[in-house]
């Protein structure tokens, strides 16, 4: 007799979706086989009651559609949106406009990496004609003189981790970092997940006992023997305990220079754009005003039309506008097409990038990463942040409010963050 | 008639906005209440799936999937969102309790509730579908009460439509072995007698 049927082809067999070959061996197999035929059976049945009982059960929730729209209605049209890379801001409001840089800058970084993934594929094409890529690209002076990738021995790191600190433009003089994320990819399995940590958690720092999360770039940046980058990312691979290849500063400031370093960027206004309370910096105004329509911005004018809070439409909201900056800047690098010319950019665009964007991941790697890193969507990008869910509220003896954080608790939040999603 | 509200709603039409989700909502409630067996975190989850899916409507694609379909696969994944994060809790709470210290919220608000009176079978059935391990139990519901095909079981549960597929086909098998059980049996249920 030839083998039972597994669920999978009882299933099938019950839809009705086995090719008509496989559907007749099945024929042929329940016929002599009361097993399969009463597994057969069971399994129909099964179906057929669960799809009932949970019919009349839905039929049973009581339903408040009234509540649900004014609910609804009042967070769609609110201005506490989700921020560009999917994650809510609700957790720290403040932080919102360092948010927002981060994430076009982070944009800019990808736009980057797209030249030298260009750069790659033409240097592979056209070997020969065109001046060795490598000896330009290097520009950076931590990356180390090597081959280009395919040719480096190791490969990039995988899992990845990156960690990612932001300083605001108003504390842009001080190096405490305000914002604290930890993008971590696995190329092989396609899993990513980008972890906010609250610059209020303590961490323990060699030396310096516990430190706020927030402070310990600059302690980095004031002690011998090291610096503010390394030290953040061994300090926050120990406390989250897990590893940390490179680490990112971005400045606030350093989107202006970016945006005019590509010749600023063209964007289409939907409707006109006019704040009169875009705030000065200095505690007043300076109001803002774009009328609708094609509009090419500088760094300075692209900032202020990602950063105004105005809604002049539904839908063409900040992150919106962040989203069509970045989309901008990417078109605009990826359209310098003539060869030379990109060659020529790519290592200005890249200094501009490294410069402003403190970092000890070096072009090389970058490039390594662009090659290899999977396509993920930005929606499946698994988000969370250190809050409650695995930090206790703490006090330090001098009286300093922050929180510790729980080692057990952000494991399995990070598990489940590779888990799911 | 949903394409139209969708196409007036982006035009900034307000009542066609609520018509749209007036006219979705059970659906959505239920699927969620299923999912979640609580109703208040099922009402969060679908406010939560409607507030996403007006934010994302320009990026809706009817020739993909029918707006109710669409719908479905969005409070999906707000439902298992909300059951990653009740899982975090739950541990944190349990690692407070093996450190001894007493959590300050022991009846934590998240266990299955019922709004509503089950009888008979309804009630046999939905205790033995909470009998099926969590992830079967998922795809049984988005397949025989979501109406949902394997390809877009395979999008909400995130998983390959195969494994859909398995999952079904597995729950089925054990909700079928628990019913034909002696519990099943205790229960009242007997195989050809039902309904």
């Amino acid at each position: 007799m030839s083998k039972h049927l597994n669920d999978h082809q009882l299933l099938a067999y019950m839809e009705d979706s086995l090719s008509p070959s496989r559907r007749e061996q099945a024929n042929a197999h329940l016929g002599s086989c009361p097993t399969c035929r009463a597994a057969l059976e069971r399994m129909t049945q099964t179906a057929a009651d669960l799809t009932g009982a949970l019919q009349d059960i839905g039929d049973k929730v009581p339903l408040r559609p009234a509540c649900s729209w004014e609910a609804v209605n009042r967070r769609r049209k609110s201005r506490d949106r989700p921020g560009l890379l999917g994650f809510s801001l609700r957790p720290y409001p403040r932080y919102a406009a360092t948010l927002a840089t981060i994430a076009i800058l982070l944009g800019g970084l990808v736009a980057g990496i797209a030249v030298a993934r260009t750069l790659v594929t033409t240097s592979m094409d056209a070997d020969s004609t065109t001046p060795t890529p490598h000896t330009t690209l290097d520009v950076n002076p931590s990356s180390p003189p090597g081959p280009l990738p395919g040719h480096l021995t190791g490969g990039p790191p995988n899992p990845v981790g990156i960690l990612i600190l932001g300083i605001d433009g108003e504390s842009a003089s001080s190096n405490e970092t305000d914002l604290l994320m930890l993008l971590y990819v696995d190329t092989e399995t396609e899993k990513a997940f980008l972890l906010s940590i609250p610059r209020e958690m303590f961490v323990e720092v060699q030396g310096h006992g516990q430190v706020r999360a927030g402070s310990v770039y600059g302690i980095g940046e004031s002690d011998e023997g090291t610096d503010g980058l390394t030290l953040a990312g061994e300090t926050m691979a120990a406390t989250l305990d897990l590893p940390i290849h490179y680490t990112a500063l971005v400045r606030f400031d350093s989107f202006v220079t970016l945006i005019d370093t590509i010749g600023g960027v063209d964007v289409d206004v939907l409707n006109e754009i006019d704040d009169p309370r875009f705030p000065d910096g200095q505690g007043g105004y300076d109001p803002l005003s774009i009328p609708a329509g094609q509009q090419h911005l500088d760094g300075a004018l692209a900032l202020r039309y990602a950063r105004t809070r105005v809604v002049p439409a539904e839908g063409f909201d900040r992150t919106f506008r962040q989203r069509q900056i970045v989309l901008a800047a990417q078109e605009r690098i990826m359209r310098l097409e003539m060869l030379p010319d990109l060659v020529a950019q790519s290592s200005t665009i890249w200094t501009t990038i490294s410069g402003s964007l403190e970092t000890n991941l070096s072009l090389t790697h970058a490039i390594e990463l662009a090659v290899l890193m999977p396509d993920i969507p930005t929606d499946d990008v698994a988000t969370a942040s250190l809050d409650e869910c695995c930090t206790v509220d703490h006090t330090t003896p001098s009286g300093e409010h922050g929180s510790l954080p729980e080692s057990a608790a952000i494991k399995a939040l990070v598990q489940s963050l590779l888990e799911e999603k | 008639m949903t394409q139209e509200l969708i196409e007036r709603t982006l035009a900034g039409d307000e009542s066609a906005a609520r018509q749209l989700h007036d006219s979705h909502y059970p659906a959505v409630l239920r699927l969620a209440h299923m999912l979640l067996q609580n109703l208040q975190d099922a009402e969060d989850a679908t406010q939560d799936a409607f507030v996403y899916a007006f934010r994302n409507l320009a990026r809706y694609d009817q020739e993909r999937a029918s707006f109710a379909t669409w719908l479905k696969v969005i409070v999906t994944s707000r439902c298992r969102d909300r059951q990653r994060r009740q899982r975090f809790h739950w541990l944190s709470l349990q690692r407070l309790t093996e450190s001894g210290i007493e959590p300050e919220d022991e009846t934590d608000d998240h266990q299955p509730d019922t709004a509503f009176e089950l009888v008979g079978m309804q009630q046999m059935i939905w205790d033995a579908l909470n009998q099926v391990p969590r992830k079967s139990r998922q795809a049984l519901i988005l397949r025989f009460f979501g109406q949902l095909s394997y390809r877009e079981i395979a999008q909400a549960l995130d998983c390959t439509i195969s494994t859909a597929k398995s999952r079904v086909g597995y729950g089925l098998r054990t909700l079928g072995q628990i019913l034909g059980s002696e519990a099943g049996a205790a229960l009242g249920y007997h195989f050809g007698d039902a309904k």
